[in-house]
Protein backbone atom coordinates (compact mmCIF):
# COMPACT_ATOMS: atom_id res chain seq x y z
CA UNK A 1 0.00 0.00 0.00
CA UNK A 2 1.41 3.48 -0.51
CA UNK A 3 0.02 6.68 -0.67
CA UNK A 4 1.03 9.58 -2.26
CA UNK A 5 0.17 13.26 -2.01
CA UNK A 6 1.58 17.08 -2.89
CA UNK A 7 1.95 19.15 -0.34
CA UNK A 8 3.76 22.58 -0.59
CA UNK A 9 4.35 21.55 -3.84
CA UNK A 10 6.57 18.89 -3.30
CA UNK A 11 5.45 15.58 -4.49
CA UNK A 12 5.68 12.59 -2.08
CA UNK A 13 5.10 8.83 -2.09
CA UNK A 14 4.88 6.65 1.77
CA UNK A 15 5.36 3.21 1.43
CA UNK A 16 2.80 2.13 4.15
CA UNK A 17 4.46 -1.20 5.47
CA UNK A 18 7.98 -0.33 5.15
CA UNK A 19 7.39 3.03 6.08
CA UNK A 20 9.91 4.55 3.64
CA UNK A 21 9.29 8.10 2.54
CA UNK A 22 9.88 9.04 -1.35
CA UNK A 23 10.15 12.47 -2.75
CA UNK A 24 9.58 12.21 -6.38
CA UNK A 25 9.79 14.15 -9.46
CA UNK A 26 6.06 14.84 -11.29
CA UNK A 27 6.87 12.25 -13.86
CA UNK A 28 7.53 9.17 -11.37
CA UNK A 29 4.41 11.19 -9.12
CA UNK A 30 2.37 10.20 -12.50
CA UNK A 31 3.86 7.16 -12.85
CA UNK A 32 3.42 5.44 -9.85
CA UNK A 33 -0.03 5.94 -9.79
CA UNK A 34 -0.38 3.93 -12.83
CA UNK A 35 1.93 1.40 -10.82
CA UNK A 36 -0.76 1.07 -7.94
CA UNK A 37 -3.41 0.76 -10.12
CA UNK A 38 -2.02 -2.44 -11.41
CA UNK A 39 -1.07 -0.74 -15.12
CA UNK A 40 1.89 -2.25 -17.07
CA UNK A 41 4.54 -0.10 -18.14
CA UNK A 42 3.42 0.15 -21.94
CA UNK A 43 -0.11 1.04 -20.50
CA UNK A 44 1.57 3.62 -18.35
CA UNK A 45 3.63 5.18 -21.35
CA UNK A 46 1.00 5.05 -23.52
CA UNK A 47 -1.04 6.96 -21.13
CA UNK A 48 1.74 9.74 -20.16
CA UNK A 49 3.13 10.35 -23.93
CA UNK A 50 1.60 13.33 -24.16
CA UNK A 51 3.51 14.80 -21.48
CA UNK A 52 6.71 12.68 -21.62
CA UNK A 53 8.83 10.64 -23.77
CA UNK A 54 9.08 6.73 -23.39
CA UNK A 55 12.90 6.66 -22.20
CA UNK A 56 12.28 8.98 -19.50
CA UNK A 57 8.82 7.15 -18.72
CA UNK A 58 10.50 3.72 -18.70
CA UNK A 59 13.92 5.01 -16.54
CA UNK A 60 11.26 6.40 -13.99
CA UNK A 61 9.67 2.79 -14.18
CA UNK A 62 12.62 1.28 -13.46
CA UNK A 63 13.77 3.21 -10.24
CA UNK A 64 10.71 2.30 -9.27
CA UNK A 65 11.56 -1.53 -9.69
CA UNK A 66 14.58 -1.06 -8.03
CA UNK A 67 12.66 0.16 -5.00
CA UNK A 68 10.17 -2.30 -4.95
CA UNK A 69 13.10 -5.35 -5.08
CA UNK A 70 15.26 -3.11 -2.11
CA UNK A 71 11.79 -3.48 -0.14
CA UNK A 72 10.98 -0.17 -0.16
CA UNK A 73 7.94 0.29 -2.48
CA UNK A 74 4.68 -1.57 -2.57
CA UNK A 75 5.73 -3.87 0.56
CA UNK A 76 3.21 -6.36 1.83
CA UNK A 77 2.10 -6.08 5.03
CA UNK A 78 4.11 -8.68 7.14
CA UNK A 79 2.49 -7.47 10.63
CA UNK A 80 -0.96 -8.69 10.36
CA UNK A 81 -0.04 -12.72 10.31
CA UNK A 82 1.50 -11.99 13.63
CA UNK A 83 -0.75 -10.09 15.41
CA UNK A 84 -2.88 -12.41 16.52
CA UNK A 85 0.90 -13.89 18.67
CA UNK A 86 1.23 -10.33 19.27
CA UNK A 87 -1.93 -9.87 21.10
CA UNK A 88 -1.54 -12.61 23.38
CA UNK A 89 1.26 -11.41 24.69
CA UNK A 90 1.94 -11.11 28.56
CA UNK A 91 2.13 -7.61 29.05
CA UNK A 92 3.00 -5.65 32.11
CA UNK A 93 2.56 -2.17 33.70
CA UNK A 94 5.12 0.00 33.05
CA UNK A 95 3.47 3.52 33.24
CA UNK A 96 0.90 5.51 35.85
CA UNK A 97 -0.71 8.41 35.24
CA UNK A 98 -1.66 9.81 39.41
CA UNK A 99 -3.95 11.55 40.23
CA UNK A 100 -2.56 13.68 42.97
CA UNK A 101 -5.55 15.78 43.29
CA UNK A 102 -9.22 15.53 41.96
CA UNK A 103 -9.09 19.17 42.35
CA UNK A 104 -8.49 22.44 40.69
CA UNK A 105 -7.66 26.02 40.68
CA UNK A 106 -8.78 26.90 37.40
CA UNK A 107 -12.24 26.45 35.91
CA UNK A 108 -11.41 25.33 32.27
CA UNK A 109 -14.48 25.38 30.14
CA UNK A 110 -13.17 22.29 28.11
CA UNK A 111 -11.87 20.49 30.74
CA UNK A 112 -12.85 16.28 30.86
CA UNK A 113 -12.12 16.00 33.84
CA UNK A 114 -14.41 18.25 35.23
CA UNK A 115 -12.60 21.22 36.70
CA UNK A 116 -11.23 18.28 38.24
CA UNK A 117 -13.65 16.52 39.64
CA UNK A 118 -14.00 13.70 37.04
CA UNK A 119 -17.76 13.41 37.71
CA UNK A 120 -17.12 12.45 40.81
CA UNK A 121 -15.71 14.17 44.74
CA UNK A 122 -13.24 16.36 45.49
CA UNK A 123 -10.04 14.63 46.67
CA UNK A 124 -6.60 14.80 47.11
CA UNK A 125 -4.27 11.21 46.86
CA UNK A 126 -2.70 10.23 50.25
CA UNK A 127 0.99 9.42 50.51
CA UNK A 128 -0.72 6.30 51.18
CA UNK A 129 -2.28 5.39 48.46
CA UNK A 130 0.35 6.90 46.38
CA UNK A 131 2.96 4.53 47.86
CA UNK A 132 1.09 1.33 47.08
CA UNK A 133 0.32 2.66 43.65
CA UNK A 134 3.99 2.75 42.85
CA UNK A 135 4.60 -0.71 44.79
CA UNK A 136 1.84 -2.06 42.46
CA UNK A 137 3.50 -0.62 39.37
CA UNK A 138 6.99 -2.18 40.76
CA UNK A 139 5.32 -5.67 41.35
CA UNK A 140 3.40 -5.76 38.45
CA UNK A 141 6.12 -4.10 35.79
CA UNK A 142 8.23 -7.49 35.16
CA UNK A 143 11.63 -7.07 33.89
CA UNK A 144 10.96 -3.37 32.28
CA UNK A 145 13.56 -1.08 33.74
CA UNK A 146 12.09 2.20 32.73
CA UNK A 147 8.85 2.91 34.66
CA UNK A 148 7.00 6.29 34.49
CA UNK A 149 4.85 7.87 36.53
CA UNK A 150 3.30 11.40 35.74
CA UNK A 151 1.76 13.50 38.32
CA UNK A 152 -1.59 14.63 37.49
CA UNK A 153 -4.70 16.05 38.23
CA UNK A 154 -6.72 18.15 38.65
CA UNK A 155 -3.66 20.19 39.68
CA UNK A 156 -0.96 17.92 41.29
CA UNK A 157 0.26 21.50 42.84
CA UNK A 158 -2.61 21.22 45.15
CA UNK A 159 -1.08 18.18 46.95
CA UNK A 160 2.50 18.99 46.59
CA UNK A 161 3.91 17.81 49.38
CA UNK A 162 2.39 14.45 48.60
CA UNK A 163 4.14 14.49 45.09
CA UNK A 164 7.64 15.00 46.69
CA UNK A 165 7.39 12.55 49.39
CA UNK A 166 6.47 10.43 46.63
CA UNK A 167 9.62 10.89 44.41
CA UNK A 168 11.85 10.36 47.61
CA UNK A 169 10.02 7.10 47.95
CA UNK A 170 10.09 6.02 44.13
CA UNK A 171 13.87 6.81 44.32
CA UNK A 172 14.40 4.89 47.56
CA UNK A 173 12.75 1.79 46.13
CA UNK A 174 14.99 1.70 42.80
CA UNK A 175 18.08 0.08 43.63
CA UNK A 176 16.70 -2.40 45.39
CA UNK A 177 14.39 -3.53 42.23
CA UNK A 178 16.61 -3.01 39.85
CA UNK A 179 13.77 0.37 38.76
CA UNK A 180 14.32 3.65 36.87
CA UNK A 181 11.94 5.95 37.62
CA UNK A 182 10.88 8.89 35.26
CA UNK A 183 8.54 11.13 36.70
CA UNK A 184 6.39 14.01 35.31
CA UNK A 185 4.67 16.84 36.12
CA UNK A 186 1.41 18.40 34.31
CA UNK A 187 0.47 21.66 36.07
CA UNK A 188 -1.75 24.83 34.90
CA UNK A 189 1.22 26.77 36.62
CA UNK A 190 -0.89 28.57 39.16
CA UNK A 191 1.07 27.48 42.02
CA UNK A 192 3.98 27.70 40.09
CA UNK A 193 6.77 28.98 42.28
CA UNK A 194 10.66 28.32 42.44
CA UNK A 195 11.12 25.57 45.07
CA UNK A 196 8.44 24.08 42.29
CA UNK A 197 10.36 24.03 39.53
CA UNK A 198 13.63 23.60 40.82
CA UNK A 199 12.03 20.21 42.69
CA UNK A 200 11.11 19.34 38.89
CA UNK A 201 14.35 20.14 37.07
CA UNK A 202 16.31 17.69 39.87
CA UNK A 203 13.11 15.21 39.31
CA UNK A 204 11.16 15.07 36.59
CA UNK A 205 12.19 14.05 33.10
CA UNK A 206 9.34 15.98 31.48
CA UNK A 207 6.99 18.76 32.53
CA UNK A 208 3.85 19.59 30.66
CA UNK A 209 2.38 23.01 31.30
CA UNK A 210 -0.85 23.82 30.29
CA UNK A 211 -1.24 26.95 28.36
CA UNK A 212 -3.78 27.77 24.99
CA UNK A 213 -1.46 30.07 23.40
CA UNK A 214 -2.63 34.03 23.03
CA UNK A 215 -3.56 35.61 25.61
CA UNK A 216 -7.21 35.96 24.84
CA UNK A 217 -7.64 32.47 23.79
CA UNK A 218 -6.16 31.21 26.66
CA UNK A 219 -8.67 33.44 28.87
CA UNK A 220 -11.17 32.88 27.55
CA UNK A 221 -10.98 28.73 27.76
CA UNK A 222 -8.86 28.96 30.76
CA UNK A 223 -10.23 31.11 33.43
CA UNK A 224 -9.63 30.98 37.26
CA UNK A 225 -13.37 30.16 38.97
CA UNK A 226 -14.67 33.79 39.35
CA UNK A 227 -14.03 33.92 35.50
CA UNK A 228 -10.89 35.73 35.71
CA UNK A 229 -8.31 34.76 33.04
CA UNK A 230 -5.14 32.73 34.36
CA UNK A 231 -2.72 33.92 31.66
CA UNK A 232 -0.65 36.93 33.20
CA UNK A 233 0.14 34.75 36.16
CA UNK A 234 1.20 31.85 34.81
CA UNK A 235 3.33 32.91 31.57
CA UNK A 236 6.29 34.70 33.28
CA UNK A 237 6.56 31.34 35.03
CA UNK A 238 5.97 29.30 32.53
CA UNK A 239 8.88 31.35 30.60
CA UNK A 240 10.85 31.02 33.31
CA UNK A 241 10.35 26.98 33.91
CA UNK A 242 11.30 26.39 30.18
CA UNK A 243 14.50 28.51 30.10
CA UNK A 244 15.46 26.98 33.72
CA UNK A 245 15.18 23.40 31.79
CA UNK A 246 17.23 24.48 28.76
CA UNK A 247 14.39 24.67 26.28
CA UNK A 248 14.16 21.29 26.63
CA UNK A 249 12.02 18.42 28.25
CA UNK A 250 9.43 19.87 28.59
CA UNK A 251 5.94 21.42 26.47
CA UNK A 252 3.79 24.05 26.67
CA UNK A 253 0.84 21.81 25.77
CA UNK A 254 -2.60 23.84 24.90
CA UNK A 255 -5.84 22.80 23.85
CA UNK A 256 -7.62 24.47 20.82
CA UNK A 257 -11.75 24.15 19.97
CA UNK A 258 -14.06 25.68 17.80
CA UNK A 259 -13.78 29.02 19.27
CA UNK A 260 -9.79 29.54 18.02
CA UNK A 261 -9.69 27.25 14.64
CA UNK A 262 -7.18 29.78 13.54
CA UNK A 263 -4.95 27.92 16.15
CA UNK A 264 -1.48 28.13 13.92
CA UNK A 265 -1.42 31.97 15.40
CA UNK A 266 -1.48 30.45 19.00
CA UNK A 267 1.60 27.75 18.48
CA UNK A 268 3.26 30.86 16.87
CA UNK A 269 2.70 33.21 19.61
CA UNK A 270 4.21 30.34 21.80
CA UNK A 271 7.01 30.25 19.71
CA UNK A 272 7.48 34.16 20.04
CA UNK A 273 7.70 34.24 23.38
CA UNK A 274 10.73 31.84 23.04
CA UNK A 275 9.03 28.16 23.65
CA UNK A 276 10.85 26.06 21.52
CA UNK A 277 8.82 22.83 22.16
CA UNK A 278 5.14 23.36 21.91
CA UNK A 279 2.24 21.44 21.44
CA UNK A 280 -1.70 22.72 20.37
CA UNK A 281 -3.98 19.80 19.86
CA UNK A 282 -7.90 19.89 19.35
CA UNK A 283 -10.43 19.84 22.04
CA UNK A 284 -12.07 16.63 22.51
CA UNK A 285 -15.12 17.25 23.46
CA UNK A 286 -19.03 15.84 23.08
CA UNK A 287 -20.63 16.49 19.89
CA UNK A 288 -22.95 18.89 21.62
CA UNK A 289 -20.56 21.17 23.16
CA UNK A 290 -20.43 24.92 21.84
CA UNK A 291 -16.39 24.13 21.49
CA UNK A 292 -16.49 20.98 20.42
CA UNK A 293 -14.85 20.56 16.73
CA UNK A 294 -17.27 20.11 14.26
CA UNK A 295 -17.22 18.51 10.60
CA UNK A 296 -17.29 21.38 8.98
CA UNK A 297 -14.01 22.74 10.68
CA UNK A 298 -11.90 20.19 9.51
CA UNK A 299 -10.72 22.17 6.27
CA UNK A 300 -10.38 25.19 7.99
CA UNK A 301 -7.84 23.35 10.43
CA UNK A 302 -6.26 21.63 7.88
CA UNK A 303 -5.11 24.51 6.04
CA UNK A 304 -4.13 25.90 9.54
CA UNK A 305 -2.09 22.48 9.72
CA UNK A 306 -0.16 24.25 6.08
CA UNK A 307 0.22 27.00 7.08
CA UNK A 308 2.02 26.43 10.73
CA UNK A 309 4.46 24.23 8.57
CA UNK A 310 5.07 26.77 6.17
CA UNK A 311 5.81 29.03 8.88
CA UNK A 312 8.02 25.93 10.47
CA UNK A 313 10.26 25.28 7.72
CA UNK A 314 11.30 28.88 7.08
CA UNK A 315 11.73 29.49 10.88
CA UNK A 316 14.04 26.61 10.83
CA UNK A 317 16.15 27.60 7.72
CA UNK A 318 16.15 30.93 9.52
CA UNK A 319 17.94 29.10 12.58
CA UNK A 320 14.52 30.07 14.77
CA UNK A 321 12.95 26.29 14.62
CA UNK A 322 10.50 24.89 17.46
CA UNK A 323 9.27 21.71 17.90
CA UNK A 324 5.48 21.39 17.02
CA UNK A 325 4.66 18.09 18.81
CA UNK A 326 2.46 16.84 16.09
CA UNK A 327 4.70 17.10 13.50
CA UNK A 328 7.34 15.36 15.40
CA UNK A 329 8.20 12.43 13.19
CA UNK A 330 11.33 9.98 13.34
CA UNK A 331 12.97 8.93 10.32
CA UNK A 332 15.79 7.61 11.10
CA UNK A 333 14.31 5.86 14.43
CA UNK A 334 11.40 5.85 15.48
CA UNK A 335 9.70 3.36 17.10
CA UNK A 336 9.73 -0.20 16.31
CA UNK A 337 6.53 -1.99 14.82
CA UNK A 338 5.37 -3.35 18.24
CA UNK A 339 4.99 0.02 19.75
CA UNK A 340 3.20 0.83 16.69
CA UNK A 341 0.52 -1.98 16.79
CA UNK A 342 0.22 -1.54 20.79
CA UNK A 343 -0.12 2.09 20.59
CA UNK A 344 -0.55 4.48 24.08
CA UNK A 345 -0.52 1.14 25.70
CA UNK A 346 -4.02 2.26 27.72
CA UNK A 347 -5.30 -0.24 29.94
CA UNK A 348 -2.28 -2.68 29.51
CA UNK A 349 0.51 -0.86 30.23
CA UNK A 350 -0.12 2.33 30.89
CA UNK A 351 -2.94 3.19 33.68
CA UNK A 352 -4.37 5.57 35.82
CA UNK A 353 -4.87 5.82 39.56
CA UNK A 354 -7.92 7.99 41.36
CA UNK A 355 -6.82 9.97 44.52
CA UNK A 356 -8.24 6.68 46.59
CA UNK A 357 -6.59 4.16 44.73
CA UNK A 358 -8.68 2.77 41.81
CA UNK A 359 -7.22 1.60 38.80
CA UNK A 360 -8.46 2.86 35.42
CA UNK A 361 -7.25 2.37 31.65
CA UNK A 362 -6.33 5.87 31.75
CA UNK A 363 -6.88 9.13 32.82
CA UNK A 364 -9.93 9.58 29.73
CA UNK A 365 -11.66 6.69 31.51
CA UNK A 366 -11.99 8.16 34.59
CA UNK A 367 -14.88 8.40 36.84
CA UNK A 368 -16.30 5.78 34.21
CA UNK A 369 -17.37 2.91 36.09
CA UNK A 370 -17.46 0.44 33.58
CA UNK A 371 -13.88 0.82 33.26
CA UNK A 372 -12.79 0.36 36.90
CA UNK A 373 -10.34 -2.34 36.45
CA UNK A 374 -9.39 -2.60 40.28
CA UNK A 375 -7.73 -0.46 42.92
CA UNK A 376 -4.18 -0.49 44.18
CA UNK A 377 -4.65 -2.85 47.17
CA UNK A 378 -6.29 -5.75 45.13
CA UNK A 379 -3.97 -4.72 41.69
CA UNK A 380 -5.80 -5.49 38.58
CA UNK A 381 -9.49 -7.13 39.32
CA UNK A 382 -11.17 -7.05 36.07
CA UNK A 383 -8.59 -8.77 33.55
CA UNK A 384 -11.27 -8.99 30.94
CA UNK A 385 -11.40 -5.27 30.64
CA UNK A 386 -7.83 -5.49 30.10
CA UNK A 387 -7.95 -8.13 27.03
CA UNK A 388 -10.27 -6.00 25.37
CA UNK A 389 -7.92 -3.24 25.37
CA UNK A 390 -5.01 -5.39 24.36
CA UNK A 391 -6.82 -7.07 21.42
CA UNK A 392 -7.41 -3.10 19.96
CA UNK A 393 -4.85 -2.35 17.34
CA UNK A 394 -4.76 -0.90 14.23
CA UNK A 395 -5.66 -4.73 12.71
CA UNK A 396 -8.84 -4.54 14.78
CA UNK A 397 -10.65 -1.94 13.44
CA UNK A 398 -11.81 -1.66 10.45
CA UNK A 399 -11.28 1.45 9.04
CA UNK A 400 -7.66 1.60 9.88
CA UNK A 401 -7.18 -1.54 7.91
CA UNK A 402 -7.19 1.18 4.71
CA UNK A 403 -5.48 3.93 6.25
CA UNK A 404 -1.60 5.15 5.47
CA UNK A 405 -1.36 6.84 8.54
CA UNK A 406 -2.00 3.24 10.42
CA UNK A 407 1.52 3.14 12.16
CA UNK A 408 1.59 6.49 12.93
CA UNK A 409 -1.40 6.84 15.51
CA UNK A 410 -1.31 2.96 15.88
CA UNK A 411 -5.71 3.13 16.11
CA UNK A 412 -5.94 6.64 18.25
CA UNK A 413 -6.68 7.07 20.98
CA UNK A 414 -8.73 4.37 22.91
CA UNK A 415 -10.95 7.01 25.18
CA UNK A 416 -11.97 8.98 21.99
CA UNK A 417 -13.05 6.17 20.04
CA UNK A 418 -15.35 5.02 23.04
CA UNK A 419 -16.70 8.32 23.54
CA UNK A 420 -17.61 9.49 20.17
CA UNK A 421 -18.86 5.14 18.98
CA UNK A 422 -19.38 3.24 21.89
CA UNK A 423 -16.58 0.99 21.51
CA UNK A 424 -12.67 1.49 21.61
CA UNK A 425 -12.31 -0.47 18.55
CA UNK A 426 -14.01 2.01 16.45
CA UNK A 427 -12.37 5.30 14.90
CA UNK A 428 -12.74 8.94 15.60
CA UNK A 429 -13.22 10.45 12.31
CA UNK A 430 -12.64 13.42 12.55
CA UNK A 431 -9.70 13.22 14.95
CA UNK A 432 -8.44 10.41 11.77
CA UNK A 433 -9.01 13.21 9.05
CA UNK A 434 -6.57 15.28 11.56
CA UNK A 435 -4.12 12.80 12.09
CA UNK A 436 -3.64 12.23 8.19
CA UNK A 437 -3.00 16.02 7.57
CA UNK A 438 -0.76 16.29 10.82
CA UNK A 439 1.43 13.09 9.24
CA UNK A 440 1.30 14.55 5.95
CA UNK A 441 2.71 17.92 7.02
CA UNK A 442 4.94 16.13 9.14
CA UNK A 443 6.61 14.41 5.96
CA UNK A 444 6.41 17.27 4.07
CA UNK A 445 8.50 19.32 5.95
CA UNK A 446 11.03 16.44 6.69
CA UNK A 447 11.11 16.41 2.62
CA UNK A 448 11.18 20.12 2.49
CA UNK A 449 14.26 20.19 4.79
CA UNK A 450 16.12 17.63 3.37
CA UNK A 451 16.04 19.70 0.11
CA UNK A 452 18.51 21.54 1.38
CA UNK B 1 18.14 8.01 -8.19
CA UNK B 2 17.42 10.82 -10.85
CA UNK B 3 13.55 10.96 -10.31
CA UNK B 4 13.24 9.10 -6.83
CA UNK B 5 14.77 10.76 -3.14
CA UNK B 6 14.07 8.59 -0.13
CA UNK B 7 14.69 10.81 2.59
CA UNK B 8 14.67 7.07 5.20
CA UNK B 9 16.54 3.85 4.96
CA UNK B 10 15.14 2.13 7.95
CA UNK B 11 12.30 -0.30 6.79
CA UNK B 12 9.87 -0.91 9.26
CA UNK B 13 9.99 -4.43 8.70
CA UNK B 14 13.18 -4.95 10.19
CA UNK B 15 12.08 -3.96 13.31
CA UNK B 16 9.81 -7.24 13.61
CA UNK B 17 13.20 -8.61 14.81
CA UNK B 18 14.96 -6.69 17.25
CA UNK B 19 11.93 -4.76 18.08
CA UNK B 20 9.37 -4.93 21.38
CA UNK B 21 11.71 -4.67 24.63
CA UNK B 22 8.83 -2.25 25.89
CA UNK B 23 11.18 0.40 27.40
CA UNK B 24 10.06 3.23 25.32
CA UNK B 25 8.18 6.12 26.71
CA UNK B 26 4.50 5.66 26.69
CA UNK B 27 3.27 7.93 24.26
CA UNK B 28 0.45 9.34 26.71
CA UNK B 29 3.20 10.76 29.44
CA UNK B 30 5.36 12.66 26.63
CA UNK B 31 2.41 15.50 26.01
CA UNK B 32 -0.75 14.71 24.34
CA UNK B 33 -3.02 13.20 27.45
CA UNK B 34 -5.60 14.00 25.00
CA UNK B 35 -4.76 12.04 21.32
CA UNK B 36 -2.87 9.10 20.43
CA UNK B 37 0.66 10.14 18.58
CA UNK B 38 2.79 6.99 18.47
CA UNK B 39 4.74 7.82 15.18
CA UNK B 40 7.02 10.22 16.58
CA UNK B 41 8.19 8.67 20.18
CA UNK B 42 11.68 7.62 20.30
CA UNK B 43 13.18 3.95 20.06
CA UNK B 44 14.88 3.30 23.48
CA UNK B 45 17.48 0.77 21.76
CA UNK B 46 18.61 3.71 19.47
Amino acid sequence: MIHQYINNDIPIVLDVNSGSVHVVDQLVYDAIARMDEGKSLDETIDELKSTYGPDEIREAWEECQTLKEQGMLFTEDVYEKAIEHFTDRPTVVKALCLHIAHDCNLACRYCFAEEGEYHGRRALMSFEVGKKALDFLIANSGSRRNLEVDFFGGEPTMNWQVVKDLVAYGRSQEEAHNKKFRFTLTTNGVLLNDEIMEFANKECANVVMSVDGRKEVHDFMRPFRNGKGSYDLIMPKFKKFADSRNQTNYYVRGTFTHYNLDFAKDVLSLADMGFKQISIEPVVAPPEADYAIREEDVPIICEQYDLLAKEMIRREKEGNGFNFFHFMIDLTGGPCVYKRLSGCGSGTEYLAVTPWGDLYPCHQFVGNEKFLLGNVDEGVVRTDIVDTFKHCNVYAKEDCKKCFSRFYCSGGCAANAYNFTGSINGAYEIGCKLQRKRIECALMIKAALAEE
Amino acid sequence: MKHIKTLNTKSLQNTVKKGGCGECQTSCQSACKTSCTVGNQTCEQK
